[in-house]
């Protein structure tokens, strides 16, 4: 059933005991950095672009390119900073790999830092995670102890050590000139690129910041090589992705896939199907950030471009699947709810602008939108999406564009004849009694928390409109199936 | 651990702890997921009961504390390696199945209900 995943990044996870060097180097650990360290900088560079591994955490940038830049930089001092400010919701691969396989990470931290030249190196990580931290404190010292970090490693002259930096959680943090500005004691706030971290980044200095699963990958690539990498995944985009699975679908979980693994193959193979056998309706990929995919993407093989193409995004890998319950104007909503909240404030179209497309998108699902406010929240949406600042602006109109693009019937549904077909919206929807069916047991009487409904033993009940809240808790508790949802 | 002084020590020290887990496959081997979700989910408490009744038994064992293996559906999970033989992952284990996953499983080699396919 799982057999169509390929395990990279999570090659160790579950498999060897975390808080245990000799596990990990039982798997090979501290292979890869040793091969590294025989070998040329130059060459430890060449192999990460043959391999073309791309970030990870969402942009997909190649990471062998990245190295370049930062290699290229002259200057004494640099830093290598493991980005796992995870924030995506419902994405948990970083805190996966981190609770699971710590080692490698710190192993591919060493390996990028002795390609780019830099003795230190800081793993960025939300304080959420303390487990994780638990375990790479310990995967830190025993490293330490070991001689596989610190000065002179494996007596090639070789100085690299690595420092945790905890962060409060802010989903703009993992924005990289953010989370730069986060870790020198500033407000998380991003700054304009260029200067790019690899010329002027941590402290002033050149910096490289890859995301978590990126690094995981990286001493697998160096012991296979990189024609083994490139062999896996599509064209443009190679090797494997991790995906979280989560929303209304059978097998909730992690799972790592071929890039160019389809949409259909991940949600009813891997997944399991939708949850109670109900319709697929969209999948939402790349959090915030992201659009949805829908049912004539179901085929489509996912890789970087093809996710673009269909006006979404890889994004870290959270993939929600949602089914014909969920309304897609109150997951915009709910989308935007959290840009607002997580919005820095800094440049005027985000902080202003989402707060605008928020209310829209609440006008509309509490029945009072107008047909103009579609077109409102179109140009809203793209004016946020050129004139911002950072990443976090420019993608977050995205689940809006995304769902009006796919879903504009629905959207149009809800301003026009006040509806909602996914009975989501409560302020479009009733919960009526149906006198027939009735048998007067008084179940939702006593249900109901706002004393809407009247109505005498063996008699038929009624719901007061007027009173009604719209919990539905009344429509759980009745056993004759004589409420109905309007 | 000491100090791994240069490249060939750690090739070395690699070889050696191959061999050990060469060794260890001839006993069973019992990784317990204990990422937050596992915990979450009461893996805690399988992870104590194995500990506290495999010493009772008549095989030879190890028991890892592990990071999870993606199964989130079915937590808490326990892979068990039985002697020369494929892993095989149980999901959603509480004490009663731990208990059958001991008594038939490793002790009898019974199939037993609650694993799960293709990892």
């Amino acid at each position: 059933m799982k057999s169509k995943q390929i395990k990279i990044a999570l090659r160790n996870c579950g498999h060897i005991d975390p808080e245990d060097i000799a596990d990990y180097i039982s798997k090979d650990g501290y292979a890869a950095l040793g091969k590294c360290l025989t070998g040329s900088r130059e060459a430890v560079i060449e192999t990460m672009k043959k391999s073309g591994l791309r970030g990870r955490g969402g942009g997909g940038f190649p990471t062998g390119k990245k190295w370049e830049l930062a290699a290229a930089v002259p200057g004494e001092k640099k830093y290598v900073i493991c980005n796992a400010d995870e924030g995506d919701p419902g994405a948990f691969m970083d805190r996966s790999v981190l609770e699971g396989d710590p080692h490698s990470v710190l192993e591919a931290m060493a390996v990028c830092g002795y390609a780019i030249g830099a003795d230190e190196g800081y793993i960025y990580i939300r304080a959420e995670y303390p487990l994780a931290i638990k375990r790479l404190k310990i995967a830190m010292a025993q490293a330490r102890e070991a001689g596989l970090l610190g000065k002179n490693i494996l007596g090639t002259g070789f100085n690299f050590d690595i420092g945790l930096k905890y962060g409060a959680g802010a989903f703009v943090c993992g924005e990289e000139t953010a989370l730069i500005k986060s870790m020198e004691g500033n407000r998380g706030e991003p700054v304009m690129k260029p200067p790019y971290p690899a010329q002027k980044g941590y402290m002033g200095k050149p910096t490289n910041v890859n995301n978590v699963e990126t690094f995981a990958n990286i001493p697998a690539i160096i012991n296979n090589g990189a024609d083994w990498f490139a062999s896996i995944g599509t064209e443009g985009s190679k090797g494997t992705k991790v995906f979280a699975l989560a929303g209304k679908v059978k097998n909730v979980g992690l799972v790592e896939v071929p890039m160019g693994t389809t949409l259909r193959e991940l949600i009813y193979e891997i997944g399991g199907g939708i949850l109670n056998d109900k319709q697929f309706k969209a999948a939402q990929t790349g959090g915030p950030s992201g659009g949805c995919l829908t049912e004539k993407h179901l085929d489509t093989p996912i890789d970087y471009e093809s996710l673009k193409q269909a006006g979404s995004m890889m994004g870290s890998g959270g993939l929600i699947v949602m089914d014909e319950d969920d309304c897609m104007v109150a997951v915009a909503q709910f989308y935007l709810d959290f840009t607002v909240e997580e919005s820095c404030g800094k440049c005027v179209p985000c902080r202003e602008g989402n707060k605008v497309l928020y209310q829209l998108l609440n006008k509309i699902t509490h029945g009072k939108g107008e047909v103009e406010d579609l077109k409102k929240l179109k140009n809203f949406s793209e004016i946020i999406k050129s004139a911002s600042l950072c990443g976090l602006g420019q993608t977050s109109p995205n689940p809006v564009l995304s769902t009006l693009d796919n879903f504009y019937d629905e959207y149009y549904e809800h301003v026009t004849e006040k509806k909602c077909r996914s009975k989501n919206c409560r302020a479009l929807i009733k919960y009526i009694i149906i006198p027939e069916k009735c048998v007067g047991c008084g179940a939702c009487k006593r249900a109901c928390p706002a004393e809407a409904i009247s109505g005498e033993v063996k008699k038929i009940h009624l719901i007061d409109q007027e009173k009604c809240i719209k919990c539905g808790a009344c429509y759980q508790k009745c056993k004759f199936n004589s409420i109905i949802i309007e | 651990m000491k100090a791994i002084k240069s490249i060939d020590d750690l090739k070395t020290l690699t070889d050696e702890i191959k061999v050990k887990s060469i060794e260890d496959k001839k006993k069973v081997q019992i990784c317990i997921a204990m990422a937050t979700c596992s915990i979450a989910s009461g893996s805690g408490k399988i992870f104590e009961y194995f500990k506290e009744e495999m010493p009772k038994q008549p095989v030879e064992f190890i028991i890892r504390s592990t990071g999870c293996l993606g199964l989130c559906h079915s937590e808490p999970t326990v892979e068990v390696t039985l002697p020369d033989s494929d892993p095989v992952v149980f999901g959603s284990v509480d004490v009663k199945m731990a208990r059958s996953i001991i008594d038939d499983f490793i002790k009898n080699g019974k199939t037993i209900d609650g694993v799960i396919e293709g990892n």
